[in-house]
């Protein structure tokens, strides 16, 4: 594979946060609303294969050392209720497309807990459900603060309203597919890596 | 050509823009270098783009100074001839010549002498572009010839007129063995020149509805008032948004280049300038001009 960094535009040196900044811009960037019935996209969908295979290598490089930040499962993240059994079946369920196991999974987990609430959201993302799924990472965020992974789910739901623009001043043609909807979307893309192991 | 394909200038940074007008005088010096003193007279914001779109990825820019004719006293920054500037000095040269050939057999004999004495001026120089390009070439003429029949019929297909200008800037994508490489580039010049296209004629709705010209866009809506309809203008706009939008998702799959800044800048902010300015009636653009209160 070519050079995980040179893939995602960032230096080798550059922080936690400075690569999950440039890899969401990616995922914006290749999100599929963007090539929607476009000839190119599986280009793009290359692309964004691309970009998350170079942020998880280097995810995989940096948890080696402990990093916490990223929202991996099962990398560290203090207080993470990611790693359970459970709720490992139901992310794997999500992520291969198997909605209706997932949910029925859902149905029967253990506890209404923060994890729960958290798969919830992720559930209700890859329905189109997007403002279930802004419900259920609230619940997960305020029952579990510490957690960065339901966090920045959060934070990519509340960021939304904004197409994608790689120039800063939004005055980009915005395509007619609606913003909300793009963002969250992204933010699905985000969760599916989430689900994945 | 047009002119509608140019950066916003106020959001472009002055080392950019600097660099733009250096890419600009360096295709005016490629036209002059290569095929002759008149072919520089065909310069266009189009074919700067295209230089731009084309520049190869570890192409290096150099920038030089010299004296020209536009600037005899003081010496202007240029780019140094490279193969992309090389390469869309001869598409300028082989377009407007077809262009000169096409009105020049529309035209009455009397009118259309000073495209005729153009065209003599240039044959020289399209001679030898077309040995250098002669798949561009062949494209182009293919390409005007059945936009002059399509434009004779007058098919009332906005899309059918589009696609055969659209496929003649889409000859311009160089042949690449990386289908990931061709693609986006060829998608991208199919929508640069549907967007041109439509463009144009959104532009010259009015003066053709008025001489009672062809007007691929007057075929479709009959004009209130002398004016497109608001309807038909809607239906155009969204149009035009949706190829410039198809414009910026080929180009983010293309690898980036020293240029893909300003072609972003031309992409995001240009066109939808363009296009509202056209739409509003404020085309073209004036020069910005600093008054006392600031810019005007």
């Amino acid at each position: 594979m070519n050079d995980p960094y040179k893939i995602l535009g960032v230096a080798s040196s550059a922080s936690d946060d400075e690569v999950k900044k440039a890899y969401r811009e990616l995922v914006r960037k290749y999100h599929p609303d963007n090539y929607h019935d476009n000839p190119l996209s599986d280009l793009a969908q290359e692309k964004m294969k691309e970009v998350n295979e170079a942020y998880d290598a280097i995810t995989r490089m940096r948890s080696g050392g402990g990093g916490g930040g990223t929202y991996r499962p099962g990398s560290g993240s203090a207080g993470s209720s990611g790693g359970s059994a459970e709720g490992q079946k139901v992310r794997v369920a999500i992520n291969s497309g198997d909605l209706q196991y997932a949910e029925q999974l859902l149905k029967n987990f253990p506890a209404r807990n923060a994890e729960w609430n958290f798969l919830m959201g992720s559930l209700s993302y890859r329905k189109g459900w997007l403002d279930d799924a802004f419900s259920f990472f609230q619940n997960a965020s305020n029952m579990e603060p510490g957690n960065s992974e339901y966090r920045q789910a959060l934070t990519f739901m509340s960021q939304g309203g904004h197409a994608y623009r790689s120039h800063g001043n939004g005055r980009r043609p915005v395509q007619g597919g609606g913003c909300d909807a793009c963002d969250c979307c992204t933010a699905m893309l985000c969760m599916n890596l989430c689900c994945c192991n | 050509m047009f002119g509608y394909i140019r950066p916003l200038q106020g959001e472009l940074k002055v080392n950019e823009y600097e660099r733009f007008k250096a890419c600009y005088c360096g295709l005016c010096h490629a036209l002059g270098r290569k095929y002759g003193f008149a072919s520089r007279l065909i310069l266009n914001y189009e074919l700067v783009f295209l230089s731009m779109l084309l520049w190869g990825e570890d192409e290096p820019v150099e920038i030089k100074r010299r004296r020209c004719i536009a600037s005899p006293f003081c010496k202007k920054r240029y780019c140094v001839g490279s193969r992309a500037l090389d390469a869309c000095a001869g598409y300028s040269v082989i377009l407007t010549w077809w262009k000169l050939r096409d009105t020049v057999a529309d035209e009455p004999f009397v009118k259309s002498l000073p495209h005729r004495f153009f065209s003599l001026l240039l044959l020289h120089a399209y001679k030898k572009a077309a040995r250098e390009h002669p798949e561009f070439d062949c494209r182009t003429r293919e390409g005007v010839v059945s936009l002059e029949a399509h434009e004779s019929r007058q098919a009332a297909s906005i899309d059918a007129a589009a696609d055969k200008f659209a496929n003649i800037l889409r000859a311009a994508a160089p042949e690449s063995a990386v289908e990931s490489l061709h693609r986006p580039m060829s998608e991208l010049l199919y929508h640069l020149g549907r967007w041109i296209y439509i463009m144009d004629a959104c532009d010259d709705y009015t003066s053709d509805a008025q001489a009672g010209r062809y007007n691929p866009v007057l075929a479709l809506y009959l004009p209130e008032e002398g004016k497109l309809p608001e309807g038909g203008a809607a239906r155009m706009k969204t149009t035009l948004d949706h190829s410039n939008n198809l414009v910026s998702s080929a180009f983010e799959l293309m690898p980036e280049n020293p240029w893909s800044q300003t072609v972003r800048n031309v992409i995001y902010l240009g066109m939808p300038d363009a296009r509202a300015r056209v739409f509003s009636g404020r085309w073209p653009p004036h020069r910005r001009k600093i008054t006392k209160n600031g810019h005007d």
